[in-house]
């Protein structure tokens, strides 16, 4: 539905892959400033609303794409994009090779094209008052963070190392390892990583416990874990516990909830409730494009905590712990 | 009039000696009878409330011939003292946790016991809390299958109260030989030996001591711990083991089946809350040691297994202090 009047960014789904490109074709559907061009997907059009026969198709008519794509196929997708001049909103982690972020970052830059992340945890009202509370020094200065962002097997590619790049820590890291940069305004120089493949029989990792050094002196555990069952009402969560030297801050992003007895099911469901981070980080995204600024998320920033990874990685495979440098 | 088979002497009056104390009172076949703390006037509270002797100073109470078992709950620098002069007069020892500060005095208590022929139990307590006994049960039940990931959380706020010992490293040990030692017992109870430890922790500690611990099994589980004495949310305890087949969660915040809320009731937030159950974790733990010393068996964790949980709080410290990965091996 046309509306005159309103500045809207004509915005394309670069393929289905990723469980959250539903979530992104409504968002993208939703969002009064989005005109929402259709998707793309190489395995043949399989979903609902649009789609386009080719990429350059899509590329043709949008402004810019979510690349919602298994993690290996992001550079490849985010070339085109931006060789057709399209900005692009890349599904986390931006890649799963330091090269490949570069040349996505590089690509991106001579194209004059902005590249962004699909981090949506920086877009919760509960980590904006964390960061709000920070800022303030209401905490003091901040020495200490356990977070967690453990979550059900997602499936699929997700355990494929060939498309996915790794398991359980190359998808769920960069939410918390991000947010911890972007809280504290500082940057991580050292990781240290337990990895374990203990509960699918997959050949990449579902269970990780990390350690992160900042500049700053402060230090964070991350457990990213594909660890909650399949009894476990809901995907899964994102919580931190902020020790700062006046206070201590907890943070649950997906707290708000209700429970759903569901005998129908034969299941206990829980029901979020709270603001729509997609939507909000979408929204975000696509209000910087159409009023010429930086994007909230940038394809640095998508490095830095895909770094994280790596050093996780490396970590976990030499047994101590990994300056970021050593992987950078 | 009931039959006293034990008689009881108490170190200590803080919150261990006093809690420890006051858990006798409500056996049968225990009599409390001495109290020594620092002082005698220190110990007479404590005295005067349960009806047993003040002591001058913890040698005089381990003279005594009216006591059978000597429960040491002295700051934890001064345990070995306490325990070998315990052990010396011939008398049963039960020692708060942690066994001592050091390895080697805890092998000090451990051979005085041995060449007196008496008994020493250590407090871990968290072995009787019905919440940790459960899941060992589901666990060794095979309930959620082998253990992959698992995540243990103590966090209190020890200031204002807590006594100047507690909060210096040097004689404590800090939060870590405080809270998360309960944890790393209860690791070891649940899953035997780990193959290393990786420590992170607030430098300048004090009051704001915190730290977080990953422990490492050959193969699996790994562990993550959190130790906090700056938890201003009061106290608190969680654990998250998950397994092949399921998961196991607990949160001391979800359970409390008594909540009492009026204009005049303090937040209390430092204050550890007495467990809503019929008899306490800390009465259990006596009355259990008391039954064992009865039909002649060693104490459920004894001065061996205490000092093995001690040595793995260390690595956990000497991982903090050396930035580096710690590889752990039992003790000789």
């Amino acid at each position: 539905m046309e509306r005159t009047g309103v500045k809207r960014l004509r915005v394309g789904l670069v393929s289905w892959a990723h469980v959250h490109a539903p979530a992104i074709a409504r968002t993208l559907a939703a969002l009064p400033q989005v005109a929402f061009t259709g998707s793309f997907d190489e395995t043949g059009p399989r979903r609902e609303g649009r789609t386009h026969a080719t990429l350059e198709a899509l590329l043709s008519e949008s402004d810019a794409v979510v690349v919602a794509s298994t993690n290996t196929a992001h550079r490849r997708y985010t070339l085109a994009a931006a060789s057709a001049g399209v900005h692009v909103l890349c599904e986390k982690p931006l890649a799963t090779t330091v090269a490949d972020a570069r040349a996505m970052i590089d690509a991106c830059r001579r194209s004059g094209v902005q590249l962004g992340v699909a981090l949506p945890v920086r877009s919760s009202p509960a980590m904006l008052a964390l960061k709000d509370a920070v800022g303030r020094g209401t905490l003091g200065t901040i020495r200490a963070i356990r977070a967690a962002n453990p979550g059900q097997y997602p499936g699929g590619w997700f355990g494929d190392p060939a498309e996915a790049g790794g398991g359980a820590a190359m998808d769920h890291t960069v939410h918390v390892a991000d947010a911890l940069r972007w809280l504290l305004g500082d940057e991580v120089v050292r990781v240290y990583a337990e990895l374990g493949a203990f509960l699918y029989g997959l050949p990449v990792e579902d269970c990780g416990l990390l350690t992160l050094d900042l500049r700053g002196g402060a230090f964070a555990s991350i457990d990213c874990s594909w660890s909650r069952p399949a009894t476990y009402p809901t995907w899964g969560g994102v919580t931190l516990h902020v020790v700062g030297d006046r206070g201590t801050v907890d943070v649950d992003v997906f707290r708000q909830s209700l429970t759903h007895y569901d005998d129908a099911a034969g299941a206990v469901k829980l029901v979020g409730w709270g603001d729509d981070l997609t939507a909000l980080m979408i929204g975000g995204f696509v209000d910087a494009i159409l009023a010429g600024r930086t994007v909230p998320i940038t394809g640095e920033d998508g490095l830095r905590s895909l770094e994280v990874v790596v050093a996780a990685y490396r970590s976990a495979a030499l047994g101590r712990p990994v300056r970021i440098s050593e992987v950078a | 009039m009931r039959s006293v088979s034990l008689r009881i002497g108490v170190i200590g009056t803080g919150f261990a000696g006093s809690t420890h104390a006051r858990a006798c009172t409500g056996l049968s076949s225990v009599r409390l009878t001495a109290i020594a703390a620092a002082t005698a006037a220190e110990a007479e509270p404590l005295a005067v409330e349960l009806g047993a002797r003040a002591e001058a100073d913890a040698a005089t109470l381990c003279a005594r011939e009216d006591v059978d078992l000597v429960v040491v709950a002295s700051p934890t620098y001064l345990h070995a003292e306490h325990v070998i002069a315990a052990a010396h007069a011939g008398k049963q020892v039960f020692c708060e946790k942690p066994i001592a500060r050091t390895i080697e005095d805890a092998r000090a208590m451990v051979a005085a016991c041995d060449a007196a022929g008496v008994r020493l139990a250590i407090g871990h307590v968290v072995r009787f809390f019905p919440e940790y006994r459960r899941a060992k049960e589901l666990l060794d039940a095979g309930a959620i299958g082998r253990a992959a990931v698992v995540t243990l959380t103590r966090g209190t706020l020890s200031v204002g109260a807590a006594r100047a010992w507690y909060l210096d490293p040097a004689k404590s040990g800090g939060v870590v030989l405080d809270l998360m030692l309960h944890d790393l017992d209860a690791l070891r109870w649940w899953f035997g030996e780990p193959d290393h430890v990786y420590g992170k922790r607030l430098a300048g500690a004090g009051a704001l001591d915190y730290a977080l611990a990953t422990v490492r099994y050959v193969d699996r589980p790994m562990v993550q711990l959190e130790a906090s004495w700056a938890e201003h949310g009061g106290f608190r305890t969680t654990y998250e083991i998950r397994g092949e087949r399921g998961m196991l969660v607990h949160d001391s915040r979800a359970v409390s089946p008594f909540v009492v809320h009026s204009p005049t009731a303090q937040g209390g937030a430092s204050v550890i809350p007495a467990p809503t159950l019929r008899e306490t974790p800390y009465r259990r733990q006596l009355r259990d040691l008391i039954e064992r010393l009865g039909r002649g068996e060693p104490p459920l964790v004894d001065g061996r297994e205490g000092l093995r949980s001690l040595a793995l709080g260390l690595a956990v410290l000497e991982s903090a202090d050396r930035d580096e990965v710690v590889p752990w091996s039992v003790p000789a």
